[in-house]
């Protein structure tokens, strides 16, 4: 059991260290917020999961095992909820890329219809 | 704003008292049949007390909506088995890109259309699309009777409407309308 419980923090890590080196090298701040999303459900999943195992089989604690559960729904619910006010707001704010223009911004297109 | 049905009231209260539970560590003590009535007492007052201030802005539609056994396990069959399959292939995609040398991204915000019609089936639909990495929901917008979500989308491969909508909903919007038509 230790060795999934291993494998599974092995795992989270990667795609942790996938997230930031995503955040440090990709060109403007929504491929960033794309890259941290990566951080944010694999990475913390696994590690939670992992969480999960190691108090419910090792150190036979259930009431940690559901609270870690409850933390992970939690999470779930509300992560995308600050990613939808970041992304929003950080497009009206206008930030855009500086090196080359969007494949296709067709939220900007109907903003500016709707002015 | 309107007032809250009794239903929705109870329903709430239920969900808050099966939170209480398992936060406070009282459900593995009524398992072994031995609760505190104390932690009960008061999870009871406050979870009522919770209810009737915060159950109008919880439910509005029928409240035993997701209560009934099918739609429940299909959300139980949608949480544990189709969503995580689609957040380790995208997650695996995105680690792609974030390694590879020459950074193979092509961003762009395409606008899709859907067919969610409830207001839980759109927001679940824009959070799973949010947490799968290389797309996040920017905006739901009402156009023309129509539903339109506006997606940032870190490798576009389409910009018609449709194709877009097949690729970034994929699977999601099918199960997730089981659940909320």
């Amino acid at each position: 059991m230790r060795i999934v419980i291993d494998v599974l923090i092995v795992i989270s890590l990667f795609f942790a260290l996938a997230g930031v080196v995503g955040m440090i090298r990709m060109p403007d701040t929504f491929c960033r917020m794309q890259s941290s999303t990566n951080i944010a459900t694999l990475g913390i999943l696994g590690v939670l999961i992992a969480g999960i195992l190691y108090s419910a089989v090792c150190l036979h604690d259930p009431a940690m095992a559901v609270k870690l559960a409850v933390m992970m729904v939690f999470y779930i619910i509300t992560n995308p909820v600050g990613a939808h006010a970041i992304a929003k707001g950080a497009y009206k704010h206008g930030i855009r890329r500086v090196d080359e223009e969007l494949a296709c911004d067709q939220y900007g297109e109907d903003l500016e219809d709707e002015e | 704003m309107k007032r809250a049905k009794f239903s929705a009231v109870l329903v709430t209260t239920i969900l808050c008292f099966v939170f209480w539970l398992l936060i406070t560590g009282q459900i593995t003590a009524l398992i072994a049949g031995k609760p505190s009535i104390q932690v009960l007492a008061a999870g009871c007052i406050v979870s009522i007390l919770v209810a009737v201030f915060t159950a109008r802005f919880f439910i509005h539609e029928s409240a035993w909506y997701l209560l009934r056994p099918d739609r429940f396990f299909t959300l139980l069959l949608y949480c544990i088995v189709i969503f995580p399959i689609e957040l380790i292939k995208a997650n695996c995609d995105v680690a792609f890109r974030a390694f590879s040398p020459k950074l193979p991204v092509n961003p762009g915000i395409v606008k899709i259309p859907t067919e969610m019609k409830s207001e839980y089936g759109k927001s679940m639909l824009a959070n799973s699309i949010t947490l799968t990495p290389g797309t996040i929901t920017m905006d739901v917008a009402e156009q023309d009777g129509k539903t339109n979500l506006y997606i940032h989308w870190i490798n576009v491969t389409s910009t018609d409407p449709e194709k877009a909508g097949d690729a970034i909903k994929g699977t999601l919007e099918k199960w997730v309308g089981r659940i909320w038509p």
